[in-house]
């Protein structure tokens, strides 16, 4: 059996174990876990990293990688808060349009810069992320964007509870993000044009030389990226109604690591967005579990949470490195037994 | 009754300052149009408070007519201890006559501000001190830090009727202002009228909404008993009240602390946040500006006991700082408390 699932199931399947084992190790430590509330909380909070880690996930595929992202994150939550605070009868399509045009332009200054000026990724993003960051302190004067001034539907949007099981909510928040990282997936395996960001990403010569237009696939990645960012920052507005300059902050290490727990390869050319959205699922679970860890303090929790990482990361891999094992071993033998 | 106890501390709080200035003597009214250049230097830049406290400080500079500059610099979000700790620095080499900080470096400003000083520059601290009181010449405080203690655990004594748990939702955890006041608190909530008050825990947002917001929901669900979320940080408040609104909580659990009238609110009149309490930060910039003016330009020695006139504010003295003993502050005081009431005049 073990031999008809691919290695990227295999993945998704051992990452699925290690959710399960940090929710049963957290649930033996803490009161009150393992409850309806505690899918809610994860789900709601999870719907905003999904869609960045996913967009991470598309600029890391194609060897790149993105530090920009929490900064536009950030600057699109504020530019639409203050763009319908000054229109308030804006409709729901134009403004999360606005959203992600918005951020999807400031992937293409990335996408450009990285894919015609040749400049490594690491530092042309290392230079966004304070640029753009920046002019959101330069554009924002100071100001915040408070609840009161944002329009009902958009503040009670991402918590419509579109399904109740007891006090286990589906939200619409939640299933928008997954909605659309499913939608990515099948593109990235069915799409033609999408299937070119791991032709690139393995190996970028090959890629060239098959007729590819690497540099127009690393654009369109940084693109995409942008554009996902986007929408994240129009979810971050719409669920967090307050967004001042710090808004996103440090959003970039997460959503790497969010990718990379889920299996993604930082050297490009493998992983799948449904695993970042399970490695977002996992450390976000683990880093609201400690906050209710009476055992780890303030001070502690981050180094907590990097180990964690590590760990989880380590018995991903190790699990992986069995299971493939096992499944070469099948496949001798039943090589060996056939006539 | 209880706002009426309030405005009798502030009341007293105030005459004793005054009490101590007419023991003093005389008052130093501050000659106008000496030239320094002055640098106000924020925890960071874009936090509305901050922007206000410079509009407080540049109409100060106005006033005094120097022809001097008045820089409003600050590091980026990002880089905030950092970033103070450079523009300290830089301030230093390029002969600032003061310093105005909010500090958010903890004691890791010192070298830098000892370095500064050295130079000839002052440092004056303001809404957040350094903790030693190293390197500074003097602290405006912007309230009574014991003070806050006291009003942080009568706003929760009101709002749980006397008995209940509380749990603090603090900015960053080394923040030495949030720090003091919530070791304050807990030193008010010894006393009797505090004894069915439980603090259940304290957990910090590290001034992000979102983080914020998320530790909210991690308080309530971890204690099932909490009755108040009390947040000493505007950032904190609102993104508590939004949390407990968004999830139905609001009846269960209030939220409140130190928060901005404008931000506040919608939560205030819909009873998620019934009560907290802030200080003027406009008037903070220009007591800040007057003070560091009088000190740069020579005309005050920052010594306790020294008394001057801050233009339309007043008369203020230098003391010691009870709450950092062998330091310095001059304190500006009192605070609003906001309620249904009042919050809609002060929001606009």
């Amino acid at each position: 059996m073990l031999a008809r699932i691919s290695p990227q199931t295999l993945r998704i399947l051992a990452l699925l174990a290690v959710v399960l084992a940090v929710l049963l190790f957290f649930s033996t430590q803490v009161p009150n876990y393992l409850n309806g509330r505690l899918f809610n909380r994860i789900s709601s909070s999870v719907a905003i990293m999904a869609l960045i880690a996913c967009g991470q996930t598309l600029v890391i595929l194609t060897r790149n990688i993105d530090l920009s992202i929490g900064s536009i994150v950030g600057f699109v939550a504020f530019a639409t808060g203050s763009l319908i605070t000054n229109n308030p009868e804006l409709g729901p399509v134009l403004l999360v349009s606005y959203s992600i045009i918005l951020g999807a332009c400031f992937g293409v200054v990335n996408g450009l810069l990285v894919a015609f000026l040749r400049i490594p990724s690491i530092i042309v993003t290392l230079a966004t992320m304070a640029l753009f960051r920046s002019s959101l302190v330069e554009y924002s004067d100071a100001k915040s964007i408070t609840t009161g001034n944002l329009p009902e539907w958009l503040i009670s949007f991402p918590n419509y509870k579109v399904l109740t099981f007891g006090t286990l909510q589906l939200r619409a928040g939640f299933l928008v993000a997954v909605l659309v990282v499913i939608a990515v997936h099948i593109a990235l395996t069915h799409l033609r044009p999408a299937r070119k960001l791991y032709a690139v990403g393995s190996n970028p010569e090959a890629a060239e030389m098959a007729g590819i237009n690497t540099k127009l696939v690393v654009l369109s990645a940084f693109a995409c990226a942008g554009a996902l960012a986007g929408l994240a920052g129009f979810m971050f507005l719409a669920r967090f109604g307050t967004i001042t300059v710090v808004a996103g902050l440090g959003i970039e290490l997460k959503s790497v690591a969010a990718s990379v727990v889920g299996g993604v390869n930082i050297f490009g050319g493998s992983g799948t967005v449904i695993g970042a959205l399970l490695g977002a699922i996992l450390v976000d679970l683990i880093d609201m579990s400690l906050v209710r860890w009476a055992l780890v303090s303030e001070f502690w929790r981050e180094a907590v949470l990097g180990t964690l990482i590590l760990l989880s990361v380590a018995a991903d891999a190790i699990l992986m490195r069995r299971l493939i094992a096992l499944r070469v071993a099948r496949e001798k033998t039943t090589k060996e037994n056939a006539p | 009754m209880k706002h009426f106890t309030k405005l009798t501390m502030a009341a007293t709080l105030l005459l004793g300052t005054a009490g101590f200035a007419t023991a003093e003597g005389h008052s130093v009214t501050l000659e106008t149009g000496q030239e320094v250049n002055m640098v106000l230097l924020p925890k960071f830049l874009g936090i509305l408070v901050f922007d206000q406290a410079n509009e407080g400080a540049q109409e100060a500079h106005a006033e005094l007519e120097n022809p001097g500059e008045l820089l409003f610099i600050g590091p980026t979000p990002e880089n905030s201890t950092a970033g103070q700790i450079e523009i300290m620095t830089t301030a230093a080499t390029q002969g600032q006559g003061a310093v105005m900080i909010s500090n958010n470096a903890g004691d890791q400003i010192v070298p830098s501000a000892l370095a500064a000083q050295e130079a000839g520059t002052r440092v004056v601290t303001w809404d957040s001190p350094i903790p030693s009181g190293e390197g500074e010449d003097v602290f405006i405080a912007q309230v009574d830090f014991g003070s806050i203690g006291v009003i942080m655990a009568d706003m929760a004594f009101s709002i749980l009727g006397g008995e209940g748990q509380m749990a603090v939702l603090s900015a960053t955890p080394d923040a030495s202002n949030q720090n003091a006041w919530i070791a304050a608190m807990q030193v008010a909530l010894e006393d009797e009228k505090y004894a069915n008050i439980e603090l259940v825990d304290v957990v910090y947002g590290d001034d992000q909404a979102e983080v914020s917001y998320n530790r909210a929901l991690a308080l309530v669900d971890q204690y099932p008993d909490l009755g108040v979320i009390m947040s000493p940080t505007t950032v904190g408040i609102q993104a508590a009240a939004k949390a407990m609104q968004d999830e139905g909580l609001c009846e269960q659990v209030k939220v409140s602390g130190l928060g901005l009238p404008s931000e506040m609110l919608s939560y205030t009149l819909n009873g998620c946040a019934p009560e907290f309490a802030l200080w003027d930060f406009r008037d903070l910039g220009y007591l800040t500006y007057f003070t560091a003016y009088g000190l740069a330009s020579g005309q005050l020695t920052g010594d306790i006991g020294e008394t001057f006139s801050a233009g339309r504010m007043g008369d203020y003295t230098i003391e010691e700082d009870p709450g950092r003993p062998g330091t310095k502050r001059i304190l500006m005081g009192p605070f609003t408390v906001y309620t249904a009431e009042n919050v809609e005049a002060a929001a606009n």
